[in-house]
């Protein structure tokens, strides 16, 4: 009897660590992502706690629209959609090869709280004709400066996010690169952005002041 | 001769129905004023409360259009230069670089947030971008008279009567709170106004506001709730908006406050007569 209920606690101990040991993994054949970006490790992984349930701001399901309203996943035609995936993939190869960027397309204060590991703040306010010092930053992304305009030919893939699928940061951000002559075919675009990111309890990062 | 009786009598008659019935029309008269009276206290206590912002630009739409084409004077021309850009402008002129000046690009949001966005890519991608910012350079007729002046070391009295004569001549414009009462150009604000970014860009101090400014009125209005204090400034000849600002503010930008809370009198910068009598509300 006592030997017994003995076992049963042991089997269920063994069950039970099993389940810990098991981890939240990103996908069935993989834990955890590790990348390297200049020299500095990055780990992206998904929160342990199986238990664990979003709170405050992005636990929000019903802020006002107009003014938070549900984002296209294809802001402007030729942009690729993406998902966490897409994301962690691009980060693996795009950013790891200097082909590409993760564009925080967020307002600083937003990206100081918290971002995608990986991701460079670009404000979408930055990214508009209305920023006088708009063509630097293009030129940064690898644009070069022509006569009429800039030559898109050895410019950067991108990845785009915001806040998530009810914040137009990223929107905006893809249709002013566009509409400054941005290859649409060089932009992704995740509209899940940092909300649906925290949901599947993946990694963030401070960034460093 | 009955017929003239009987016609006089009737004369009579009406003549004393009028004188009768007058006084009551006294009578009638009487609580009418008093209806005025009211109507007039009224009036009075809306003038002399705290006029809201939004009472203001309501009223500005109605009075301002025939004050403006009446103003009387020389039509100094003006453009929507600010005097931050002009003195700018100058000073590059004279090569001294005011961007340098750190405080300039926290004042920019958009340059500040440029600049770490380029910070941000070029940490990743090793490609360092750095802000093509567009350098002041003097743009303006006025600027290039000034900077042209200033170069061959004309005093401030020189370059008055220059800028005068090319404001009165039609070949310069200039920002409008330079334009003064009697109509002329105050190119003592600009001069110091130029002196003032220097100074900054140097790492001087800012100029700060003056203790007692002259020629200022200050009211007390009383009301149910709150004591508040109203400061008034009466126009003297000479006087342009941006003196006034630095005569109360120290500094010339500050401008804006005066004309917001003017707008109901005062339907452009450039337009302040002698005489006219200026709120000027807390900075």
């Amino acid at each position: 009897m006592t030997m017994r209920a003995f076992l049963w606690v042991a089997v269920a101990l063994t069950v039970g660590s099993a389940v810990a040991a098991q981890d939240v993994a990103l996908t069935a054949s993989r834990a955890d992502v590790s990348i390297e970006l200049n020299g500095q490790q990055i780990t992206i992984s998904r929160t342990q706690d199986t238990d664990a349930v979003l709170s405050g701001e992005f636990a929000k399901t019903s802020r006002p629209c107009p003014a938070f309203c549900i984002q296209p996943v294809i802001p402007a035609a030729g942009v690729t959609p993406a998902g966490e995936l897409e994301v962690i993939e691009f980060l693996q190869k795009n950013m790891a090869n200097n082909t590409g960027l993760l564009i925080d397309a967020r307002l600083p204060d937003w990206f100081n709280k918290g971002a995608i590991p990986g991701a460079v703040n670009v404000p979408f306010a930055t990214l508009s004709a209305e920023n006088p010092y708009q063509a630097d930053i293009l030129r940064a992304l690898g644009a070069a400066p022509t006569d009429d305009g800039f030559d898109f030919s050895n410019a950067l893939n991108l990845m785009i996010y915001g806040n998530g699928p009810w914040d137009a940061q990223g929107t905006r951000a893809v249709q002013a690169l566009i509409a400054a002559g941005y290859p649409p075919a060089l932009i992704q675009n995740y509209r899940g952005g940092l909300e649906d990111w925290l949901h599947l309890g993946l990694t963030t990062v401070l960034p460093k002041a | 001769m009955i017929r003239s009786v009987v016609a006089l009598f009737v004369f009579a008659v009406v003549l004393c129905g009028y004188i009768v019935l007058r006084p009551s029309d006294n009578g009638r008269a009487t609580p009418a004023i008093g209806n005025d009276a009211t109507v007039t206290r009224a009036q009075t206590d809306i003038t002399l409360a705290p006029v809201t912002a939004t009472a203001v630009l309501t009223n500005s739409a109605v009075i301002q259009a025939p004050q403006r084409n009446t103003a009387p004077g020389i039509n100094v021309p003006v453009d929507n230069s600010t005097m931050d850009a002009t003195a700018a402008n100058v000073l590059a002129g004279l090569g001294l670089n005011v961007e340098q000046n750190p405080n300039a690009v926290n004042d920019d949001p958009m340059l500040r947030m440029t600049t770490g966005v380029l910070s941000g890519i070029g940490a990743i991608t090793g490609n360092t971008v750095t802000t093509a910012s567009p350098d002041p350079t003097p743009t303006t007729a006025l600027e290039m008279l000034v900077v042209q002046a200033l170069k061959e070391g004309q005093n401030d009295a020189y370059i008055d009567t220059l800028v005068n004569e090319a404001a009165t001549a039609g070949t310069i414009t200039v920002p409008q709170i330079l334009v003064t009462s009697d109509g002329r150009v105050d190119t003592h604000v600009l001069l110091a106004s130029i002196i003032t970014q220097a100074t900054i860009a140097a790492g001087g101090a800012a100029p700060t506001a003056p203790d007692r400014p002259e020629g200022v009125e200050i009211r007390i209005v009383q009301r149910a709730t709150e004591t508040q204090q109203y400061r008034f400034y009466t126009v003297q000849s000479g006087d342009s908006l941006g003196a006034i600002a630095v005569n109360f503010y120290g500094e010339v930008g500050k401008y804006k406050l005066i004309f917001a809370a003017n707008r109901s009198t005062l339907s452009s910068p450039n337009n302040i007569r002698v005489g006219q009598r200026l709120t000027i509300p807390d900075a």
